[in-house]
């Protein structure tokens, strides 16, 4: 050491400082308060209605909206608060099956403070036709926490949003609109509704009594050509024709109808930024019927079930009737991240996992397919 | 019923590592966390076609192998180097302050940060040496003290380490003051002090020089998968040497033994109860003895009141559809200051509506791969050292975020000359909310228990034995010893494991 460092100009008075430092500590310590410690803090408590997690739900209300869709309303065990275009899981026991499906909430943002929230959905697979068909007044639920990305992000986005629904896609952009109407958002939303005939339109009734001067609605039938609605597909023609300047486009529908606005926004030149789609969830692949075995860790427990090659490792999991995690069923929320100890897969679509899960053999049962036998370790849900 | 010889409860940085010690001195291991990943704040995210770094700046006291750290040689030692591929950061800091017209780029390497200082402050020269000097030896001693467990004897201490010692109870302002260190010096080497979160009148020079020298002197590093590389590396060799790990399960209580207060079980989330003497809690003592535990000793309970919250945290996160050149990024890593006096910063930091600071990173500026051509990632950080997002309703949460996340834009954009609106693809945004539920932190606190003046890093090493209470109790992560931040939770995890390995063969 080349020099010696003094503070005061005796050293030793430095070392008798530090010597104090431990019984400074010690007495100070020994003089906190003997009250009990507080077992919840306000963040932690406003971070509960945010992400209030699994909750029980009761039906209170079921409504006929078309032929082929209901809302259902439910009571929650909790109050909690979303951005309106979220979605929650939904979920319950199916012939011994745990199931659970993610929708997105109809409802406004509000209502869910008052522990209401309002699902909208079209009968068309196994959870949804079983909810059609049997869920009454008075049911209990599972329902997961608010999911998603599919909002309206006013940092970034531009102050007028296109909203491209098809079918029951509408159920986000109904919840976006009651938000901009209550003032729980600020932005001028355009909503462009595809259906096939005029009574296949959800909320129109309801869509109407909102449109203002910051929201307006562009019905599109497909199969009908009627005064007062737009005939065809939601295309660059029909947009061109109702917004112009800055806008983010927003999409919700079916594949088919992405694919087709995919190629009418390339006319656009929309950069990415402008452009969201919410995810749908993954379905069966086209491919040979197989079976396969997994033999699943979950705790301290192993199994060993079958898997059909045609079906993701989650459906598998899941008519097992095993308790695991499940919420967007398209591979981008990571809430079933899995580790793989051995076999191979297939993703569907593109691989959303993050570069180390790769690396590590992590990978989420929800968008993936059994290309062989597996073994598996799942968290418990 | 299960039975373990130690339950880790937690996997952020320190619980993956004490579990690491535990099963490397032979015990049967658990560790349970309730989130359904590993690492705490070391994870990543992935937005559209961005995975954004979710907390790691970068990493203190790695260093290439030619230069080892101490991050390195235990990183080595637990067997999971080789598993992470690392990158260099290339520069230490560029340090802004407008109003005080202050704007410094400084690199890495002591004798190139010391030159490059004299250019900026000619004469601090002799100063800044002797600050090197003071915090090599402050580094050696520190080593001393972990060798022995904190039980230090002090003719050691006086004797090899006498300007560590002399030093050592004072706060960074007062030891430069006298190395006469000039005061533009001292703004500018004063940058990090928001890494650790108490301002430079209260913070221990301990503390502060250990961090700097360790920063300078081996460079910084980055794992380049993000920090989630580095929790699943760790996760891996756990299971390698045998350890039981479940993902998604909350330890809800600590069993205590009748007898003696000790622990004698842990109870999870679903109601199984777990058998065993010895546990490392990676979660503050708050929560452990705020509502884990039935039977506390007064004595914890006071000394848990007594301490003070550290900042609470909140990053935004931005993926830009341009490259970083193209919008006028030029460096690493900003420190964006108000003011340089540290104490009235602090002060600032206390409420949503007074603070501006923030600790800004460009990844590319490291990794130019580490996102689409064409595009570059950022994150922005600020500390509240005052609970003032407790005082926001759910209903007015989402417009807080976008006030706080506006300002932040602006702040950067007028500070720099970069210009980031209209190119912002995908925003992320993480408050004390996000904070508290990921990792369960009271009030969204992620730096532990402030370094304040009388509760800094040496008497906590000090107070070692003494701190530990509970039989089969200790803790690891940011709350504990070693401080917070990633290399200090690693290196608590490294103690409570190891220590916790002595219990056990004490026990026989």
């Amino acid at each position: 050491m080349a020099f010696t460092f003094k503070k005061q100009i005796f050293g030793f008075l430095d070392l008798l400082r530090f010597k104090k430092m431990v019984p400074r500590r010690r007495a100070k310590l020994a003089e906190g308060s003997p009250a009990p410690l507080p077992s919840t803090y306000r963040v932690n408590e406003t971070a509960g209605v945010l992400h209030p997690g699994f909750q029980s739900a009761k039906l209170i209300a079921v409504v006929q909206n078309t032929a082929d869709t209901k809302t259902y309303t439910f009571e929650t065990e909790r109050p909690f608060y979303f951005r309106a275009g979220q979605y929650v899981t939904l979920g319950c026991k199916v012939e011994g099956s745990a199931v659970s499906r993610p929708y997105a909430i109809s409802s406004a943002p509000k209502a869910a403070l008052s522990k209401r929230v309002s699902l909208t959905v079209k009968k068309c697979g196994f959870f949804s036709g079983y909810l059609f068909d049997n869920a009454k007044e008075g049911d209990l639920f599972t329902l997961g926490d608010p999911s998603g990305d599919f909002c309206y992000e006013p940092v970034k986005d531009a102050r007028h949003v296109a909203a491209l629904a098809g079918g029951s896609g509408i159920t986000p952009f109904y919840s976006m609109a009651q938000a901009v109407a209550d003032g729980t958002e600020d932005h001028a939303l355009t909503i462009f509704y595809g259906a096939r005939t005029e009574r296949d339109l959800i909320f129109r009734k309801e869509l109407d009594a909102l449109v203002s001067d910051k929201i307006k609605v562009v019905y599109v039938l497909s199969d009908e050509q009627k005064e007062g609605f737009e005939h065809g597909f939601i295309g660059a023609d029909l947009l061109q024709k109702y917004v112009s300047g800055e806008y983010t486009v927003m999409m919700c529908g079916p594949a088919a109808m992405y694919a087709f606005a995919d190629k009418e926004l390339a006319k656009l030149g929309l950069p990415l930024r402008r452009v969201k789609k919410e995810a749908n969830c993954t379905g069966v692949r086209d491919v040979a019927a197989a079976t396969h075995t997994l033999t699943v860790h979950i705790g301290f427990d192993t199994y060993t079930v079958p898997a059909d090659a045609r079906e993701t490792v989650l459906t598998a999991l899941e008519r097992a009737g095993l308790n695991v995690p499940a919420k967007c069923r398209a591979g981008g929320c990571g809430f079933c991240h899995s580790k793989l100890v051995s076999g191979r897969f297939t993703i569907a679509g593109a691989d959303k996992r993050r570069l180390a899960d790769a690396k590590f053999g992590y990978f989420h049962p929800c968008c993936s397919y059994p290309d062989s036998d597996l073994e598996l370790i799942v968290p418990k849900a | 019923m299960k039975q373990y010889d130690a339950v880790v409860i937690g996997a952020g940085n320190g619980g993956l590592v004490a579990a690491i010690r535990l099963l490397q001195g032979g015990a049967r291991t658990l560790l349970v966390e309730k989130h359904n990943l590993p690492g705490g704040f070391a994870t990543s995210f992935r937005r559209g076609r961005f995975e954004f770094e979710a907390s790691l700046h970068e990493l203190n006291d790695f260093g290439p192998a030619d230069n080892a750290g101490d991050v390195r040689d235990l990183f080595d030692a637990l067997g999971v180097t080789d598993k992470i591929d690392w990158l260099q950061i290339p520069e230490a800091y560029r340090v802004l302050s407008r109003a005080e017209k202050l704007d410094a780029t400084m690199p890495f390497g002591v004798q190139a940060f010391i030159d490059k200082m004299e250019q900026y402050v000619p004469g601090s020269r002799p100063s800044m040496t002797k600050f090197f000097d003071l915090a090599e030896e402050v580094r050696l001693a520190q080593a001393y003290s972990s060798a022995v467990n904190g039980n230090t004897d002090s003719k050691v201490m006086v004797g090899k380490y006498g300007n560590f010692v002399r030093a050592g109870s004072y706060s960074v302002n007062e030891v430069l003051a006298a190395l006469k260190m000039p005061k533009k010096a001292r703004d500018i080497l004063n940058a990090y002090w928001c890494y650790l979160g108490a301002h430079c009148d209260d913070l221990s020079f301990v503390h502060y020089a250990s961090m700097v020298n360790r920063y300078i002197k081996r460079g910084a590093s980055m794992p380049k998968m993000r920090s989630h590389e580095i929790s699943l590396a760790l996760t891996e060799r756990i299971r390698e040497l045998g350890g039981d790990v479940l993902f998604n399960t909350e330890a809800v209580k600590i069993l205590t033994d009748e007898r003696d207060g000790g622990v004698a079980g842990v109870v999870l989330d679903d109601g199984t109860q777990i058998a065993t003497r010895h546990v490392v809690a990676n979660c503050a003592p708050h929560l452990v003895f705020g509502k884990m535990m039935d039977r506390v000793p007064e004595s914890e309970i006071r000394a848990t009141n007594a301490r003070k919250f550290s900042g609470r945290g909140f990053t935004m996160f931005l993926g830009l559809d341009a490259d970083a050149d193209e919008l006028g990024v030029q460096n690493h890593n900003y420190f964006l200051y108000d003011t340089m006096d540290t104490a009235a910063q602090y002060d600032r930091m206390r409420t949503i509506r007074d603070n501006s600071v923030q600790a800004t990173v460009c990844l590319n500026r490291a990794y130019p791969e580490c996102s689409p051509k064409g595009t570059c990632m950022m994150y922005f950080t600020t500390l509240y050292m005052s609970d003032d997002w407790g005082n926001v309703t759910a209903e007015d949460y989402f417009k807080t975020k976008d006030y706080v996340a506006n300002k932040m834009i602006d702040r950067f954009e007028q500070d720099t000359g970069a210009r980031l609106r209209g190119h912002i693809e995908e925003i992320s945004v993480a408050t004390p909310m996000t904070y508290a539920r990921y990792c369960g932190h009271p009030e969204g606190v992620i730096y532990g228990y402030e370094s304040q003046y009388w509760d800094g890093l040496m008497p906590r090493l000090q107070m070692m034995a003494e701190d530990h209470k509970v039989r089969g109790l200790r803790f690891a992560g940011g709350y504990a010893m070693r401080l917070s931040g990633y290399s200090s939770a690693y290196f608590s995890g490294d103690i409570s494991g190891r220590q916790t390995v002595g219990d056990i063969k004490k026990e026989g």
